[in-house]
C-alpha cells in the first residue's frame, strides 16, 4: 500500500477521534481527579487521593443501582419484543407504505422528550379512562395506580427508547437478502427453523447495536423516574444528580458516575465476546 | 364455518401487518394526546390535559406570541442543524474507516466510540461544565454545539457501521470491474447505497440534539434550548402554545423526513438494489 | 496480537497524558468559595443589555408587561430568563462559573432567602449601595427591611415574598387542616410534599411543636425520620417541584405542600390553600447581583424601577404572591381588585402570628444527606 493509502484511515477517522479526545475524554479525566477529592463546597475539595469514595458510593445506593438495571433491562426486553416485529414488517411487508411507516416511527421524537413524557403522565393519571380500562382488565388492582409506579417508569422508559431499538435493527434487516431464506425453504426447513437458523443470526448485529443503544441511556436515565416515578422509584441518574446539583458532594458523585461507567463497560465488552466478534468489532462480513 | 376458517387464515397471514400497525398507533398516541390538548380551551392559558373548556385554535394562532418560546425553539433548531451535519460527516467518516480499512489503534478507536454511549448523560455533562469552567470558556451556543456533536457521533457511527457490515461488494467490484475508478465508484455505487444508512444516522443525530436536556442543562450558559423552556415552564404550568408548536414542528419534521426518505426510495429503486427473486427453472 | 495490544496500550497511555498536559493548563482549586474581596456594585448609567435569572411565573408578562415598560423607559434590552426552578439546581448549575468569579452572563439572580445567604458566604456576590436604591429602601416594607439572614440588607433586595402551607382539595379531603394530617392513612398515596429541605421540614416539626428556627439536629433528623417512614409505606405519594399544581389538577393528590401564591397556575376549581392550624413558612425571593456581573448599573436602574408602586401592583395582580413594595394595597384596593382583601397577598400579623421563617439546620451536612436519602428513594 502507499503512503496515502496508508494514512487514509487515519485522516477520515482524525476529526472524530480529536473531538472525542478533547470533549469526552479530558473531561472525564477532571471526573476522575475529581472523585479522589474530598471535602465540601463552604471547606473546598482537596485533591488527596480518597480512593474510598469509590466503594463509599457504590455501598450507599445499591437499591437504586438494582433498581436501574431492572427497570433498563425490562425496558430493552420489551423495545426488543416490539421493535423486531415492526422492523420486520416494516423491513419486508410494508410494501408502499415502507417510508410512511418508518417515519411514523421515528417523527414521535421530534417533539421533545419532556413533553412526551409529561403527556404520558397525563394519559396514565389516576382519574384517566386508560387507568380504568386497566382496573377492568384487572392488570391494575382496584383503586390503585399506575403512575408512581415502578411499572410507569418501565413503560416510560420503553417508549422513550423505541426508536433506538428500531432503527438499527431496521437498518440491518433491510439489507437482509431474502433468497438465502428461500434456500433454507427450498432446503426443507419450515418456517420458525428459517427463522431461527437464517433471520436470527444473520440480523444479531443489528440486534446487538439496539440493545445497546437502549440498555445503556436507559439505564443512567432519570426524567423518567423522576416524572412518572413516586417516592421509591430512583434510579442511579437520580442519585448522580441529586449528588451533584443538590448536596454538591462533587467527589461521591463523580466517583459513583466512574463505577457506573466502569461497570457498563464491562457488560458491553462481555456481551461482544459472547455474542461473538462478528456482533460488533468485524471488519467485514464473510459471506461473498 | 368456511368462511370462519378463511378469516382466520387471513389473519394468520396478515398478523405481522396488523401489529406493525398496532405498534405504530402505540407510538403516536402522546402526539395525538399532544395535538389534541393543544386546541382545548383553559381559563388561564395552561395546559391542563381536560377538555372542558371546549375547543379553540386561539393557541395555534398565538403560537408565535411569546417571544421566550420562539427564541427557544429556534436556538434548538439551529443547533439541531448544526449539530447534525457535523456530526453525521465525521460519523460516516469514522463508520467507513472503520469497517473497511485495516490500521493500528482500531480496538482503541472502537472502544473510544463505544464508551462515550455507556456514559450516563448527567456524568457527561458535568464532566463538560468542569472543563469549561476550569479554561473559563464561555457557556452558550458554542459549548452547547460541542457537546451536542460529541455525544452524536457514536450513534452516528454505530448506525452506519451496522449498514456497512454486510455491504454487498460485489456490486462495487463489478463496478470495478467496469472500468470505474475507487472514488467514481464510491460516488455512484457504494454512497447511493449508503444513503439510507446515512439519513438513518442524520436522522437519529437530529433527534437527539433536539431532545437533549441533561447535557444542554449544564452547559447552556443563559442560552435557552425548547428543552429547557419546557422544562421551566413544566413546574408552573405549560402555556398551551408549548403544545401547539410542539405539533407543529411534529408536521415540520414528519414532512421532510418524509420528502427525503421517499428520495431515498426513488434513488434506491433507480439503481436497481434489491435483489429479484430468483426463479427456477 | 500482542503487538496490537502493546500498541493499543500505548495509544491509551498517550492519550491519558494529553489529557492530563491539558488540564495542568488549568486551575488546581475546585470549591472552597472564593478568594478575594467582596466588591460592590457600580452604579452609572442605565443602559446596555441586562440579563435576569428567575424563577418562572414570577412576573406579568407579555407587551403591557413590566419587562417591557422597563426597557420602553430605559433603553435597556431585558434578556428575563425564567430559568431558576429550583434553589439548589440553579446554584449547582452556576456553581462552578462562580467559583470563578463568573456569573454566567447573568447580573441579577432571584433566589431564596438562605440561598441568598449561602452564596454571600462564598463570596459569589456583590455589596449593594443602598444610595444607589432611592426608591427601593424609600418603599421597603418595614417587616422586610432587617431580616435574619442580611440583618442591613447588604447584598439582597427581595422581589416577591410567599406562604409555605398546604394546598387542599375540598371537594376530596375538607378536613385537612394540618400538617399532622398528612400522615393520616386515610389518604395514603394521595399527598405530595416539596422536596426542599427548608420548606418540608419546618412545617412538619412546626406541626410536631417544635420551633424551626430554635431547632437541634436532633430535632431535624427526627422530623426526617418520619418523613421518611411516611414515604416508605406509600403516604406519601411523591416529593415535589413546583410541579404539585399537576397532580392537583389531575386529580391524582388530595393534598400537597404548597405555596401561596400559586393560585393562578393551579386549574383545579376545589382546591384551596390552606395556613395550617400550626402555622406556615415564611420565605422571599431576593434579588442578588452575582460576582462578574456585566452590567451591573442596569442591575440596580431594575431594581429601583421595581419598586414604584404602580409597576409593582401589576407585578402583584399576576403573581399574586406577597409585594414588598408598600402602597401596593392601596393601589389594588383602587382597582377594585379582590386581592387587596386576600390573606394570601396581604397577610395580618395575626394571620401569620404562628408563622416560622425558613432556616438551614445548625449542621448542614448530616441533615442535608438523610434528607436526600429520603427524596431519592
Amino acid at each position: 500500500m502507499s503512503l496515502r493509502q496508508r494514512l487514509v484511515p487515519y485522516g477520515l477517522l482524525g476529526p472524530g477521534l480529536l473531538w472525542l479526545v478533547l470533549f469526552f475524554v479530558v473531561p472525564m479525566y477532571f471526573m476522575g481527579e475529581l472523585a479522589l477529592r474530598s471535602g465540601t463546597l463552604t471547606t473546598g475539595y482537596s485533591f488527596d487521593w480518597a480512593w474510598s469514595n469509590f466503594p463509599d458510593s457504590l455501598s450507599g445506593h445499591t437499591e437504586q443501582i438494582g433498581r436501574s438495571f431492572f427497570y433498563a433491562g425490562t425496558a430493552t426486553v420489551l423495545c426488543l419484543l416490539i421493535s423486531y416485529p415492526l422492523a420486520y414488517a416494516i423491513a419486508f411487508r410494508a410494501g408502499r407504505y415502507r417510508t410512511l411507516l418508518l417515519f411514523a416511527v421515528i417523527a414521535p421524537f421530534f417533539t421533545t422528550y419532556l413533553i412526551r413524557t409529561i403527556a404520558w403522565k397525563t394519559i396514565l393519571s389516576d382519574s384517566s379512562p386508560v387507568v380504568s380500562v386497566l382496573q377492568t382488565l384487572s392488570l391494575v388492582p382496584p383503586g390503585g395506580r399506575v403512575l408512581a409506579t415502578s411499572g410507569a417508569v418501565i413503560a416510560g422508559l420503553t417508549y422513550n427508547f423505541l426508536p433506538f431499538m428500531i432503527l438499527p435493527l431496521y437498518a440491518n434487516l433491510e439489507r437482509l437478502d431474502l433468497r438465502l431464506i428461500e434456500a433454507a425453504k427450498d432446503l426443507y426447513s419450515s418456517s420458525r427453523q428459517a427463522f431461527l437458523r437464517v433471520t436470527l443470526p444473520l440480523t444479531m448485529p443489528g440486534i446487538v447495536a439496539g440493545i445497546l443503544l437502549t440498555f445503556i441511556p436507559a439505564f443512567g436515565d432519570y426524567i423518567n423516574a423522576q416524572l412518572l416515578g413516586g417516592t421509591q422509584q430512583a434510579m442511579v441518574g437520580n442519585v448522580i444528580q441529586s449528588l451533584y446539583l443538590n448536596q454538591r458532594d462533587y467527589p461521591e458523585a463523580a466517583a459513583l458516575s466512574f463505577l457506573m461507567m466502569a461497570l457498563i463497560l464491562v457488560i458491553v465488552l462481555a456481551y461482544i465476546r459472547v455474542a461473538g466478534t462478528g456482533a460488533f468489532m468485524e471488519s467485514e462480513e464473510e459471506t461473498s | 364455518m368456511a368462511v370462519a376458517g378463511r378469516a382466520w387464515g387471513w389473519l394468520r397471514r396478515n398478523a405481522l401487518p396488523i401489529y406493525a400497525v398496532l405498534a405504530v398507533a402505540y407510538m403516536l398516541i402522546p402526539i395525538v394526546i399532544i395535538a389534541v390538548f393543544s386546541l382545548g380551551a383553559t381559563p388561564k392559558g395552561k395546559l391542563t390535559f381536560g377538555l372542558n373548556g371546549g375547543f379553540t385554535t386561539e393557541y395555534w394562532t398565538s403560537a408565535f406570541s411569546l417571544p421566550e418560546l420562539n427564541d427557544a425553539l429556534f436556538t434548538s433548531l439551529r443547533l439541531a442543524a448544526f449539530s447534525t451535519l457535523i456530526s453525521t460527516a465525521i460519523g460516516t467518516a469514522m463508520a467507513i474507516a472503520l469497517v473497511r480499512h485495516s490500521f493500528h489503534g482500531r480496538r482503541l478507536a472502537n472502544l473510544l466510540i463505544v464508551i462515550p454511549m455507556a456514559t450516563p448523560e448527567v456524568v457527561i455533562g458535568a464532566s463538560l461544565l468542569s472543563m469549561f469552567i476550569y479554561y473559563s470558556f464561555a457557556l452558550g451556543f458554542s459549548t452547547l454545539l460541542i457537546a451536542h456533536v460529541m455525544f452524536s457521533i457514536s450513534f452516528v457511527v454505530i448506525v452506519v457501521r451496522s449498514r456497512l457490515i454486510g455491504f454487498d461488494r460485489n456490486l462495487e467490484e463489478a463496478a470495478a470491474d467496469l472500468g470505474a475508478t475507487p472514488v467514481t465508484t464510491f460516488r455512484t455505487v457504494t454512497l447511493p447505497l449508503l444513503t439510507p444508512g446515512i439519513v438513518a444516522a442524520a436522522l437519529l443525530a437530529f433527534a437527539l440534539s433536539i431532545d437533549d436536556f441533561v447535557i444542554s442543562n449544564f452547559n447552556s450558559g443563559t442560552t435557552v434550548t425548547f428543552p429547557l423552556y419546557v422544562y421551566g415552564v413544566s413546574l408552573r404550568g405549560i402555556p398551551v402554545q408549548v403544545n401547539a408548536l410542539a405539533t407543529m414542528l411534529f408536521i415540520v419534521a414528519a414532512l421532510a423526513a418524509a420528502l427525503v426518505l421517499w428520495q431515498q426510495r426513488r434513488a434506491e429503486r433507480m439503481t436497481a438494489v434489491r435483489p429479484e427473486p430468483v426463479t427456477t427453472t | 496480537m500482542v503487538g496490537g495490544r502493546v500498541k493499543t496500550l500505548v495509544l491509551a497511555v498517550a492519550t491519558l497524558a494529553v489529557a492530563m498536559g491539558l488540564a495542568a493548563c488549568g486551575d488546581g482549586t475546585v470549591g472552597g468559595g472564593r478568594e478575594g474581596e467582596i466588591t460592590t456594585a457600580k452604579a452609572g448609567n442605565v443602559t446596555g443589555k441586562l440579563t435576569i435569572s428567575t424563577w418562572p411565573g414570577y412576573i406579568d408578562p407579555g407587551k403591557e408587561g413590566t419587562v417591557k415598560e422597563f426597557e420602553k423607559e430605559t433603553g435597556v434590552k431585558v434578556d428575563y430568563i425564567e430559568d431558576v426552578n429550583e434553589n439548589e439546581g440553579f446554584f449547582g448549575k452556576l456553581q462552578p462559573q462562580l467559583e470563578q468569579g463568573q456569573s454566567g452572563g447573568r447580573s441579577i439572580f432571584v433566589v431564596t432567602d438562605w440561598m441568598a445567604k449561602q452564596m454571600y458566604d462564598l463570596g459569589y456576590l456583590q455589596e449593594i449601595n443602598h444610595d444607589d436604591l432611592p426608591t427601593v429602601f424609600e418603599n421597603l416594607l418595614p417587616s422586610l427591611q432587617s431580616p435574619a439572614f442580611d440583618p442591613e440588607r447588604k447584598f439582597s433586595v427581595p422581589w416577591q415574598s410567599g406562604m409555605g402551607g398546604i394546598w387542599v382539595d375540598t371537594a376530596k379531603a375538607p378536613r385537612i387542616k394540618s400538617v399532622n394530617d398528612l400522615f393520616d392513612p386515610k389518604y395514603k398515596g394521595k399527598v405530595t410534599m416539596l422536596a426542599e429541605l427548608r420548606e418540608t421540614v419546618p412545617l412538619v416539626m412546626l406541626a410536631e411543636g417544635i420551633d424551626p428556627v430554635e431547632a437541634s439536629n436532633e430535632d431535624w433528623l427526627n422530623a426526617i425520620e418520619r418523613i421518611k417512614a411516611a414515604s416508605d409505606s406509600g403516604q406519601i405519594r411523591r416529593f415535589t417541584g413546583n410541579d404539585y399544581n399537576e397532580d392537583l389538577n389531575a386529580g391524582n393528590i388530595v393534598a400537597a405542600i404548597g405555596w401561596s401564591g400559586d393560585a393562578s397556575i393551579i386549574e383545579n376549581e376545589n382546591a384551596e390553600w390552606r395556613m395550617p392550624t400550626e402555622g406556615c413558612s415564611l420565605w422571599s425571593d431576593n434579588m442578588v447581583i452575582p460576582v462578574g456581573a456585566p452590567n451591573t448599573a442596569a442591575a440596580l436602574g431594575w431594581m429601583d424601577f421595581a419598586y414604584q408602586p404602580e409597576v409593582a401592583v401589576d407585578i402583584t395582580e399576576y403573581v399574586e404572591y406577597i409585594s414588598p413594595v408598600e402602597g401596593v394595597k392601596e393601589l389594588l384596593e383602587g382597582r377594585g381588585s379582590e386581592l387587596a382583601e386576600s390573606q394570601l397577598t396581604f397577610p395580618t400579623e395575626q394571620f401569620t402570628r404562628n408563622c416560622t421563617d425558613q432556616d438551614s439546620p445548625p449542621d448542614l451536612e448530616p441533615v442535608n444527606e438523610a434528607w436526600q436519602e429520603v427524596i431519592t428513594g
